[in-house]
């Protein structure tokens, strides 16, 4: 999918980053400046230990005023850092939630079984998955401005002093990235044979413990048990094989890092003691200037350590970055509802005609052509025809929740458009065939927070029942599947709701499939007793039963 | 904090070996990093005083000691993190092992809502969370310990003891005061992050599966509108983690900075009044800048904690799950009962009004099949979970083979009876790895029996195109379809040859040729068994020999019309 994308993953991440740019190079900036402060402190110290071992030669600092400034310029290097980390998460939190937000209202909008990616999918992107760009900002970002130019300022500031001590960074300080990639080569070599696909381990488990009432059933669990213990223990050697190559990664650094120290301070201790007469520009090294330039070694290679700490977050996001490009690409093909989906003025209403649709039942199906119908106002009508014919994608467009490809729906003199959605919407009630439900009450469920008679709408659908068997009543909360009620009280439930609005249409969707003829008679009574309550019906089915019970059927077979 | 302290004492104990060679070299490595900074500071400290006053000074030994020491660190890292990662490795293999066992203990309904994809999310991300505690936490605070106390010894022998002391009591403060601060802050925040970042998902789920019905009832601008809160709600919550974060580093800059300041100071003052060489001066302060390296490493670890008590208090609490009351008696099965004698059984959960089902009535005899009739939401499920000894029975009896149900121990009981959910779930791997869980423990698969249990089901030359017995399933058992899956668990549970099968919606996702050809097989494996299914489909009822309704809840209203009516067969 990315590879049809024009963008390449760090374009994109720039692309996301990009309203915060300043944000984050003034963070990486002060990054910068606090790593600066180093060699004051270093010359400090020199001047302190240089003054102990040879009075005179330098400027003469004592140990206590020495240490003071030490510390002193310490709290400014905190302060700094701090500035630099709080500038970095709050262009994080800025980039996130940008993010979040338009993925959360474009996802929202896509029309009905049009989504580009699973709602579970597309919530896990939203919450966890875009949480990965706040390390990339706060950590990666600043650490690959220092890593880019603290090494540089301190190769120079070496210079100024001993070109033998920057020449010895400069072989050392390059060759790191080149070990490193080299071996990064090979580990992923390594884990491609020993196969290891990252969350294995994970699955193993969450594979035993989704099963755990059949292992229990078939008194498998000792022997599940033994199964995993095994399995675990050998993703564990081959995990470890590949960190056996991995991990020489790091140690190069380490390596190198820890070589380049020795080879200073061996270089500044013959010099000093008189067996190395170059490489300080002509003049004697002096104590204080060995000890500054000893100081100096490790924070060199400091910048590379952080960066290579921070590679997890850069590559984490990239991934990211990629699947957000992905899903909001392909949410901004996929259709959207027609409106805004908020409440509107109902319409006039009258006779509701649909002409000439051409439909799209999904995202990537061929549109389907649908016969023209009419529906006057009081009528129970059944759309019919086998499964797959377009029942479920006329009523969608019926409530603009389905843009048509071409064709025009109308209610009296209203015409169905993105600007009349909302209120259209505001005339209609839907009965989906699985219902969702919100996490909310019963109460909430039927009532949506309006003024009503809820006790005439639940007898009217004969709903009270369903009310007196739920330990909560009609407080229960029924959670995202429904907990406690089944799908065929969750569909009498929504008729109560439908009772309830007195919205002059309803659509149903297969209101009685799946369910044992006793349920389906009690849903199609209440589906009844909305027609005769004067609420015009449009229900797709292909139970004999429930088309049956209305006026007249408008068959979709046979039209291609 | 305390919570994490039990449990990485539990996981340490169990790993003692592969955690105290880790923790050893882990020493052994920042000692090492101490005594090369101190190394080289003296090396180039007393190099200068030998250059001055021309003292000689056998420069070749500490040198060769300091190349030593930089091949050594480098080294020991590489064996350190090896040896740190295995053993969190085998701890957290020990962890999920623990988890699993405690799942496996706890009561049959709870099992079903673990099985949540929320719940699993939240399980391993739990487990991913605890990766760091001995790892970022445990290993290094008490590594850092280790080496806090040996430059203590070092610097009082080298130096003095008040440059020792002080170094070692400033690292003490920030470093494990700050440690002790941070987790005590840390929990908190980080619960409210976590409990923000889980309400931005289900805010999103709700929104984007509920997106037809609230643009329909016009709620979905204000269902997106809250959703966004939920956003900027996390976000805020976030903050106050990244301001701890910064706290966190500046506690130990901080530290860091007094440490080696102090020493300067201190040691400093001792050279310039001739008590100590200025080189031994430098020492000290070189060694107190190295040690800042025990605390750095604690940085990640320290930032992490909040969300590792979490984490770990809900592990430790489902790992805790106490075992399963065991049958107090033997079972004694009688020979010529009835497979299973139900008399007025009655389910009602804890602290509902009414049964689920009650008044069920009926016996079951070889070879017979009953089908346990009854409208959506009568408690059928409920009634074969019962029936399967996974849930109490509340009231009435029901005996399997003449013995009272919750007389028969365990794995006595699923010897003689067994039961296909009707979400029954596979295992990722081979066919014949799903076949085996049917096998008792010691026994090999048999490959006869085990053909004879897909041909039953009609699965044989489905899967004998996809490779027979070594025909890989993914995760959960996905790559089979609905129907074929379904059948994998029947053959699975006519492995085990019960004398008791019970089947809830065993031909849900089959049309009715493949549905009908399915029971037949199982029926003519198993001529013995008796069947209970639970169906609201006809051909399934068709195939029945005896019928039982089941009616729902207010048994005072709807008696359970126990109308038994036998067929020609």
């Amino acid at each position: 999918m990315t590879d049809s994308s024009p963008q390449s993953p760090k374009q994109i991440l720039n692309r996301l980053a990009a309203p915060q740019s300043k944000r984050l190079r003034a963070s990486g900036w002060l990054s910068v400046l606090s790593a600066l402060i180093w060699p004051v402190q270093a010359a400090v110290v020199g001047l302190v230990l240089g003054h102990l071992v040879a009075p005179g030669v330098s400027p003469a600092l004592s140990p206590l005023a020495g240490a003071l400034c030490f510390v002193a310029l310490a709290l400014v290097r905190i302060a700094l850092d701090w500035a630099a980390q709080k500038l970095g998460a709050d262009a994080a939190e800025a980039i996130v939630i940008h993010a979040r937000s338009r993925l959360v209202a474009q996802a929202a909008r896509q029309a009905t079984g049009a989504a580009a990616l699973s709602p579970a999918h597309s919530a896990a992107l939203v919450a966890e998955k875009l949480a990965a760009l706040t390390p990339w900002a706060t950590r990666y970002q600043p650490s690959f401005m220092r890593a880019r130019i603290v090494p540089l300022a301190f190769l120079v500031i070496a210079a100024t002093q001993s070109w033998v001590v920057a020449l010895i960074l400069l072989i050392a300080g390059p060759l790191i990235p080149i070990f490193m990639a080299l071996i990064g080569m090979a580990a992923q070599q390594a884990s491609e044979k020993q196969m290891i696909e990252i969350g294995a381990l994970n699955s193993l488990l969450i594979d035993r413990i989704a099963a755990m009432s059949d292992l229990r059933l078939l008194g498998a669990e000792g022997r599940a048990r033994e199964v995993l213990k095994d399995k675990t223990e050998d993703l564990r050697r081959r995990t470890m094989a590949v960190l056996r190559v991995a991990f020489l990664s790091s140690t190069v650094l380490e390596l190198f890092s820890a070589l380049g120290v020795a080879m200073v301070a061996m270089y500044v201790g013959f010099s000093l003691i008189g067996w190395m007469h170059f490489g300080t520009w002509g003049a004697p090294m002096t104590p204080a200037t060995g000890i500054f330039l000893l100081m100096i070694a490790p924070e060199f290679f400091q910048p590379l350590r952080d960066l290579a700490a921070a590679w997890h977050d850069r590559a984490a996001a990239l991934a990211v970055g990629s699947e957000l490009d992905t899903a909001e690409t392909e949410i901004e093909a996929a259709r959207k509802i027609l409106g805004d989906g908020g409440a509107g003025q109902p319409l006039a209403g009258g006779i509701l005609r649909w002409q000439g649709l051409r439909l799209r039942p999904a995202r990537d199906a061929a549109p389907i052509a649908l016969p023209d119908g009419a529906v006057a106002p009081g009528e129970a009508v059944a759309i019919t025809g086998p499964s797959g014919v377009g029942k479920t994608t006329l009523l969608s467009a019926l409530a603009g929740l389905l843009e048509s490809e071409s064709g025009t729906i109308e209610w009296g003199t209203d015409v169905l458009d993105a600007q009349s959605a909302d209120a259209w919407r505001a005339g209609l009630g839907w009965l989906p065939q699985v219902p969702r439900f919100a996490d909310t009450s019963l109460r909430g469920l039927i009532t949506l927070g309006r003024e009503g008679d809820l006790d005439g709408a639940l007898s009217a659908a004969a709903a009270q029942d369903i009310i007196a068997g739920l330990p909560g009543g009609l407080e229960t909360r029924l959670g995202d599947m429904g907990g406690g009620v089944s799908g065929g009280e969750a569909r009498r439930l929504l008729i109560a709701r439908a009772h309830y609005a007195r919205r002059p249409l309803l659509l149903a969707d297969e209101p009685t499939a799946d369910l044992d003829p006793d349920t389906a008679a009690k849903v199609i009574a209440g589906l009844v007793a909305l027609r005769e309550a004067g609420i015009t019906l449009i229900v797709a089915s292909h139970d004999p039963a429930l088309v049956a019970a209305m006026d007249r059927a408008i068959a979709l077979e046979g039209v291609a | 904090m305390s919570v994490l302290l039990g449990l990485a004492w539990r996981l340490i104990v169990q790993q003692k070996w592969a955690f105290s060679r880790g923790l050893i070299l882990s020493f052994i490595v920042l000692a090492m990093g101490a005594a090369l900074l101190g190394l080289s500071g003296w090396l180039v400290t007393a190099a200068g005083a030998a250059g001055i006053t021309g003292i000689a000074l056998n420069i070749f030994e500490p040198s060769a000691g300091v190349r030593g020491l930089a091949l050594g660190r480098a080294a020991g890292r590489y064996g350190e993190r090896l040896l740190t990662h295995d053993a969190t490795l085998r701890a957290l293999a020990d962890l999920r092992l623990s988890l699993m066992d405690g799942v496996a203990r706890r009561p049959h309904e709870e099992q079903a809502r673990l099985r949540g994809a929320e719940a699993l999310n939240r399980m391993t991300s739990d487990v991913d969370a605890l990766d760091g505690l001995l790892l970022r936490l445990i290993v290094p605070f008490l590594a850092g310990g280790m080496a806090q106390l040996a430059a203590l010894l070092m610097l009082w022998w080298l130096e003095s003891l008040p440059v020792g002391l002080s170094v070692f009591a400033i690292y003490l403060i920030g470093g494990g005061g700050g440690l002790i601060w941070v987790a005590r802050a840390a929990r908190h925040q980080a619960r409210a992050a976590e409990t923000a970042l889980q309400a931005i998902r289900t805010r999103t789920l709700e929104l984007l599966r509920g997106r037809a019905d609230l643009a329909v009832s016009g709620q979905l601008q204000s269902e997106i509108n809250r959703a966004l809160e939920e956003v900027t709600a996390e976000a805020r919550a976030r903050r106050t983690l990244e301001a701890l974060d910064r706290r966190i580093g500046a506690v130990i800059g901080l530290t860091t900075a007094l440490a080696a300041g102090a020493a300067l100071a201190i040691a400093g003052q001792m050279a310039a009044s001739g008590q100590i060489t200025p080189a031994r001066a430098a020492i000290g302060f070189f060694v107190a800048l190295a040690l800042a390296e025990s605390v750095m490493l604690l940085r990640r670890g320290m930032a992490e904690i909040g969300r590792m008590q979490e984490a770990g208090a809900r592990v430790v609490e489902l790992a805790r799950t106490p075992e399963r009351p065991i049958a107090p008696t033997q079972a004694h099965p009688v020979a010529d009962a009835p497979l299973l004698r139900v008399r007025d059984l009655s389910f009602t959960r804890p602290g509902a009004s009414g049964p689920v089902f009650a008044e069920l009535n009926f016996e079951l005899h070889r070879g017979e099949t009953l089908f346990l009739t009854g409208p959506s939401g009568a408690g059928k499920s409920t009634a074969l979970a019962v029936l399967a000894g996974l849930l109490p029975t509340s009231e009435g009896t029901c005996s399997v083979l003449g013995e009272t149900l919750a007389h028969w121990p365990e794995t006595d009981l699923r010897r003689h009876l067994t039961m296909v959910p009707q979400r029954s779930q596979l295992i990722g791997g081979s066919v014949a790895e799903n076949l085996a869980l049917a096998v008792p423990a010691g026994e090999l698969l048999s490959q006869k029996a085990a053909e004879a249990a897909l041909r039953a089901v009609s699965l044989d030359r489905v899967l004998a195109a996809r490779g027979g017995f070594e025909a890989r399933l993914n995760e959960g058992g996905s790559g089979l379809s609905g129907g074929q899956s379904k059948r994998l668990a029947l053959a699975r549970a006519a492995l085990r040859n019960p004398d008791i099968l019970l089947l809830d919606e065993p031909t849900e996702g089959l049309d009715a040729a493949t549905a009908r050809a399915t029971l037949e097989g199982l029926r003519a494996l198993l001529p013995e068994a008796g069947f209970v299914i639970v169906s609201h489909r006809s051909p399934d009822r068709d195939f029945a020999d005896r019928e039982i309704a089941l009616t729902r809840r207010c048994p005072a209203q709807h008696r359970a019309k126990n109308t038994s009516r036998r067929k020609n067969t």
